[in-house]
């Protein structure tokens, strides 16, 4: 299963969304095009995952990596997680680092 | 990539078509370097070391490489491999070396084993999942991240004398469909019953063996009810470093470290500290006819204790011994428990069969045993709890003797004996409950140790749950399937009229206040008080002390019950509320000063006159008063008087005159079988009360405003 990534740049966002498995193989392809971004400037990140079946324990990391390099200030919403990725970033305390929305009506 | 330009990010050497570089022997085990990962194992006499990769899940390795030679210093072989995909990198190792048992050596270079530094073990990810008995390597080293984002958070450090420990099962808890939880039996279901743990008012959760485990060794069918039987309880420690997998909700990902991390942190910002329950005496390699799984083929005579021919030595019951005072497993003891404290930001440990850890290579009991010393003094160590269970399988008791080094504290095995007997009430027991109650100074005060050195406990997970104490005079130890043969038969339990359920309502009213009568005794008594999970509820076991092996609705809690003995509930609620607003039941010195200001000594025992306790045989009436002084805000004498009537029929109690501008209030009487708990604002309007037969009435001075 491969992974595509559509990146664009909105007003006050970037968004990227996944089509796809993140699992050890295609999470480094996540990870560039993260920080392909200017991170550190960037006030909001929207990743949309509702096209998302499964997601390895690099790219859950992948996301909390994002927020690290973003200030302090800056919010990392998650977007249409399905049950089981949502239950795993509750559960091992990443929700902490990201926002988890239905869809991007609710930002 | 500038960060990572350093020289030794660079490989020195080719093999097996893998880029590697001679590692660093510290630490131990797995570590990330840049571009790579550090491998370091130790053996004695292994000869030479091969490192076996596996790409998660696989049958067979994906690469096997040889440390080269020049890569080993001393004992230790180390090697940086690069380029490694770590995220479903499994790890073990092949060791060369004799195998010659009568000299204690066991290698075997057929065997891949596992890395005892392992931090996170695959093979047993969801629980009771039937494995592969082929697999050639079953438990599996992987690689943690250990990255986890702490927020500031860092052990509770609360007062000992002021812990009240609740000793629970992680799959136990909420595993039953009673328990309503969304991620039954793991530790995020834990975590969900973190609101239930507060409003019950306990501080301290204490977590039976969380170390990975595998359900299945000695697993069975037992031959009547054809059900399953685990190695349920888990004391039978795979890897010192690895979390359970299978408890975590998320451990079909790997991402039980993160999992049980996030229950620290959740228990810490409720105020709840977490106490491990760990198993160093033994693992889980078993005796000679056991599988060799790590120790075994990595370094037999260092880490096991052997007898002269080589065979093992069974302290622990349980068919090997681990050789705890070798300064090599010492070390590896050390490392480990640094571990769980600096990265897990663990609060305590209890030790199973805590003497094995005090005797020396052959077995003989030490004076001075260096592992419980280097454990008393370590710097990572110096303010977290350290509990022995004080005695072994092999006939050592030392509850009162554990080399203490003015830090460990002990499960007071004599504390639960005591309070069993005199709660059935046994004939000559309220001299030995009188020392019990003000925290055991027959045996901690001579060397200078204090009433919070006693873990005070009267049920634990080993033996009859509350309920059942009260309920049955005999084990029914059936469902283990070894003919009842199993567990303890000195129970000091008392049935109450009939063996079991009943229908009979006297019974039952009468059971129901022995349970009130035995948590009103813990909790007023000065130590350290345990509950046993569900205790509160009034959880049964039907009668088995011993459920080590049970993995159904026997053994998990029955939240129903909560609804059911919502009054015995109410009861121990309002006991940890008494106990937290008290002072002078925590107080944790032998010589206190006491209630200075009203003239009151620290702890005094009574009878059914004031001031005179009747210490004869065949008294079963005994009431103590504990007192302090509160400074700061509070400013005033803190009093409570207890009055225990453990005699088939009511007893009048005369009640020392309340100190001037106080009054008797009365909080709990067990008697009182529609109100246990005492209405707000009751005072006791004579000098004395009739107290019910096996009844407990507490008093504490009020001030008259």
């Amino acid at each position: 299963m491969t992974l595509s990534i559509t990146s664009a740049a909105g007003e006050d966002y970037i968004l990227i969304s996944l089509e796809g498995d993140v699992d050890t193989k295609t999470a480094p392809e996540l990870l560039a095009a993260l920080t392909a971004h200017d991170l550190a400037s960037a006030k909001q990140l929207r990743l949309d995952i509702k096209g998302v079946n499964f997601m390895s324990s690099a790219g859950l990391r992948a996301l909390v990596f994002s927020k690290q390099k973003m200030s302090h200030d800056a919010t990392v919403y998650v977007i249409g997680a399905n049950q089981e990725i949502a239950d795993v970033i509750t559960k091992t305390g990443l929700s902490m680092a990201v926002t988890m929305v239905a869809s991007a009506d609710a930002i | 990539m500038l960060i990572n330009d350093r020289i030794d990010s660079l490989p020195t050497d080719e093999v097996a078509g893998y880029k590697i570089r001679a590692g660093k022997p510290l630490p131990f085990g797995v570590s990330h370097v840049p571009n790579g990962l550090n491998f370091s194992i130790y053996t004695s006499c292994g000869t030479s070391c091969t490192l076996v990769l596996f790409e998660k899940g696989q049958p067979e390795p994906f690469a096997e490489i040889p440390f080269p030679e020049n890569y080993r210093i001393g004992d230790v072989y180390s090697m940086v491999v690069f380029d490694l995909d770590f995220e479903v990198l499994e790890y073990g190792y092949r060791i060369d070396g004799p195998y010659n048992p009568e000299q204690g050596n066991r290698f075997d270079n057929q065997k891949i084993l596992m890395d005892p530094y392992a931090r996170q073990i695959s093979g047993r990810d969801i629980w009771a999942t039937e494995p592969d008995w082929n697999n050639i390597y079953p438990y599996r080293a992987r690689v943690s991240f250990d990255d986890f984002d702490w927020e500031g958070d860092k052990p509770l450090e609360i007062a000992p004398n002021d812990l009240i420990i609740y000793e629970t099962h992680v799959r136990a808890f909420t595993q039953s469909p009673s328990a309503k939880s969304s991620f039954p039996g793991t530790y995020a279901g834990l975590v969900d019953k973190i609101p239930y743990l507060k409003e019950l008012g306990i501080n301290c959760i204490e977590l039976m063996p969380i170390f990975e485990f595998d359900e299945f060794e000695n697993s069975r069918i037992h031959e009547d009810t054809g059900e399953r039987l685990y190695n349920f309880w888990g004391y039978s420690t795979l890897g010192f470093f690895a979390p359970k997998a299978a408890f975590a909700s998320s451990g079909k990902f790997g991402m039980q470290v993160d999992e049980f991390k996030q229950l620290v942190k959740s228990f810490h910002a409720a105020g709840i500290e977490v106490m491990l329950d760990v198993v160093f005496n033994h693992t889980s390699e078993g005796n000679e006819n056991g599988p060799t799984l790590s120790f075994k083929g990595l370094d037999n005579k260092t880490y096991y204790m052997l007898t002269p021919e080589g065979y093992y030595f069974n302290f622990s019951g349980t068919g090997n011994t681990l050789n705890c005072n070798n300064p090599i497993v010492r070390s590896l003891v050390v490392d480990c428990l640094r571990y769980w404290v600096a990265e897990y930001h663990i609060d305590g440990f209890r030790f199973d069969l805590a003497s094995i850890l005090g005797r020396d290579p052959y077995g003989a009991p030490l004076s001075n045993p260096p592992l419980l010393e280097s454990l008393a003094f370590d710097p990572i160590l110096s303010s977290c709890k350290l509990i022995a269970e004080a005695w072994d399988a092999g006939g050592l008791y030392q509850v009162g003797s554990f080399p203490a080094f003015g830090r460990w504290g002990e499960w007071n095995g004599k504390y639960r004996d005591c309070a069993r007997q005199f709660l059935k009430g046994d004939a000559n027991k309220v001299g030995q409950i009188a020392q019990r109650i003000q925290g055991s100074p027959d045996l901690y005060q001579h060397s200078g140790r204090s009433p919070a050195t006693s873990i005070n406990f009267i049920t634990c997970h080993d033996g009859f749950t509350l309920a059942d104490l009260v309920s049955f005079n005999e084990k029914h130890n059936e469902a283990n399937g070894e003919g009842n043969r199993d567990g303890g038969n000195d129970n000091d339990s008392w049935n109450c009229g009939a063996e079991g359920w009943t229908e009979d309502v006297g019974i039952q009213s009468l059971r129901r206040k022995q349970m009130m009568n035995a948590l009103s005794i813990l909790f007023t008594s000065r130590g350290i008080p345990m509950l046993l999970m569900g205790d509160e509820f009034g959880r049964s076991q039907n009668g088995n002390n011993n459920a080590y092996c049970i993995d159904s609705s026997l053994s998990w809690v029955n939240w129903d019950l909560l609804e059911s003995n919502k009054k015995l509930y109410e009861v121990v609620k309002t006991l940890i509320e008494i106990r937290h607003q008290h002072p002078a039941l925590r107080v944790n010195e032998f010589e206190g000063n006491g209630a200075h200001s009203v003239g009151l000594p620290s702890c005094s025992f009574h009878g059914q006159q004031a001031w005179s306790p009747d210490w004869s045989a065949e008294s079963r009436q005994i009431a103590w008063m504990m007192t302090t002084d509160q400074t700061g805000e509070a400013n005033r004498a803190d009093i409570v008087y207890v009055v225990a009537n453990m005699a088939h029929y009511a007893s009048w109690f005369n009640l020392p005159e309340s100190p001037n501008g106080y009054r008797w209030k009365f909080n709990i009487n067990t008697g009182d079988e529609n109100q246990p708990v005492s209405p707000p604002n009751s005072f006791l309007n004579e000098g004395g009360i009739l107290v019910g037969d096996r009844s407990v009435v507490i008093f504490t001075a009020d001030p008259i405003r």
